[in-house]
């Protein structure tokens, strides 16, 4: 395994860890998963066809762990989105401000096929095309559902969700 | 109706928002939000979402790599973990296991025990063919040899068998009866495979055979392979004729030089699994 594959590898640590975190929002379950794809991606380096696909490939990996071997940490996420109990914070000296809060809660209320993709789409920047084939779905279905996440976040970001969710809780 | 351009999808209006459109067809979405204000609402709204999400997420991008994480760590306990075993070796036992339908091939009844415990776990490990993948794919397995002997210093070097057409494609660590063996597997041209099973012994260990290691006095050496001369008349151990499906010959082994008087002879049968264990005593 050479040290080019390694630093390439390495260089994608940073926006695994940025889409494990926004789909578990809880930081030490976020990096096992990580930590988790990363090994997993070791020991099947040389199934990678080019490296310009690594960042999809790694991407399709940890998305496969999620979904498969991850279920009790989706359910986690979820519990801790409904007690609010989900990380909020932007960082350990800063202080999330509302449209980020807002926009953090409206992730939690979307299904889990629509937070990947938006996020995906919108944080990531991964093309249509490339999250089709990642999550194994034709691209016309992540338009869709792209379309109904963005709209179901806009209405938390204008703050339109606001008193509704605070009813709830 | 005059209008001869296409009209504007709502993928593109996605496509817009996350900078996918060719510069002209921009210019026409901008020109319809400009007489749309509900779409030009909604796209906004789109926009404001994207900059939210990214902003929340950015402090996670930023944040310093944890040590858990760092990629050539990992890289070495993958590594560690599948040849930790080795770093106390004080020896090695080899056993070669041909494929299913392969011949029987052990020194004599003093190792039958032995060769059929690696026969066992040989066999075990290559009874669904396909159904275990190889653990440590080698890439590059000249740069795997080195890291293996770095990593397992004493534990000795995966024998490298181009001459007899095997490439190394990847072990892993496997149980034996004798605790941990290494399972290496090597792969020819027409996609044969062999798997040889490599473990540290200790001085006592009497179920070892004996005729591997010449040198002795170097702890931990691996017994070399190469490929037999012409010369191989009786001193050298040299696995009979595999008697595999193929027909094909397995790879010989031959010794660095020995001290082990006559050579064995491995003999030759007809039984399915078959492996042969050699080995070292420092």
């Amino acid at each position: 395994m050479g040290m080019s594959v390694l630093s390439k590898l390495e260089e994608n640590i940073p926006s695994l860890r940025r889409y494990a975190w926004t789909l578990l929002r809880n930081s030490s379950d976020a990096d096992d998963l990580v930590q988790e794809c990363l090994l997993k991606a070791l020991d099947r380096i040389d199934t990678l066809r080019a490296a310009s696909d690594l960042r999809s490939w790694l991407f399709t990996i940890m998305h496969n762990l999620y979904v498969n071997r991850w279920r009790r940490m989706k359910l986690r996420a979820r519990l801790a989105a409904d007690n609010a109990e989900a990380e909020l914070a932007v960082g350990p000296s800063q202080q999330a401000s509302a449209e980020i809060q807002d926009v953090l809660r409206g992730l939690s209320t979307l299904t889990e096929e629509q937070r990947q993709i938006v996020l995906l789409v919108a944080v990531e920047g991964f093309q249509y095309g490339e999250v089709a084939a990642m999550l194994g779905i034709p691209v016309g279905t992540v338009m869709s559902r792209l379309s109904r996440a963005r709209d179901r976040l806009r209405e938390f970001v204008e703050g339109r969700e606001r008193p509704l969710l605070r009813r709830v809780k | 109706m005059t209008a001869v351009e296409r009209p504007i999808g709502e993928d593109e209006l996605h496509a817009y928002v996350d900078g996918f459109l060719r510069p002209e067809r921009r210019q026409t979405v901008e020109r319809y939000l400009a007489d749309h204000p509900d779409a030009a609402t909604r796209i906004a709204g789109w926009q404001s979402v994207g900059d939210a999400l990214r902003e929340a997420a950015a402090w996670k991008f930023q944040e310093p790599v944890p040590a858990t994480l760092n990629i050539a760590r990992l890289a070495e306990t993958r590594i560690a973990n599948r040849w930790g075993p080795w770093r106390m070796a004080a020896g090695v036992v080899i056993a070669l296991a041909l494929g299913a339908g392969s011949g029987w091939l052990a020194r004599g009844p003093r190792e039958a025990g032995a060769a059929a415990s690696a026969s066992k776990v040989a066999a075990a490990a290559n009874r669904e063919p396909g159904a275990h993948p190889v653990q440590l794919a080698a890439a590059q397995p000249a740069q795997l040899a080195g890291r293996v002997t770095q990593g397992a210093t004493g534990a000795g070097t995966p024998p490298d068998l181009s001459k007899s057409g095997y490439r190394l494609v990847g072990g892993q660590v496997v149980a034996s009866g004798q605790g941990p063996a290494c399972m290496l597997q090597y792969e020819d041209a027409q996609g044969t495979r062999i798997t040889l099973l490599m473990r540290p012994v200790q001085k006592h260990d009497t179920s070892a055979t004996q005729f591997a290691e010449s040198g002795g006095g170097n702890g931990g050496r691996a017994p070399q392979l190469a490929e037999a001369g012409a010369d191989s008349g009786g001193r050298v151990p040299q696995f009979a004729e595999a008697g595999d499906a193929s027909g094909r010959r397995a790879p010989q082994l031959a010794e660095g030089g020995g001290t082990s008087g006559s050579a064995p002879r491995l003999a030759e049968g007809g039984s399915s699994g078959g492996a042969a264990a050699a080995g070292s005593c420092p």
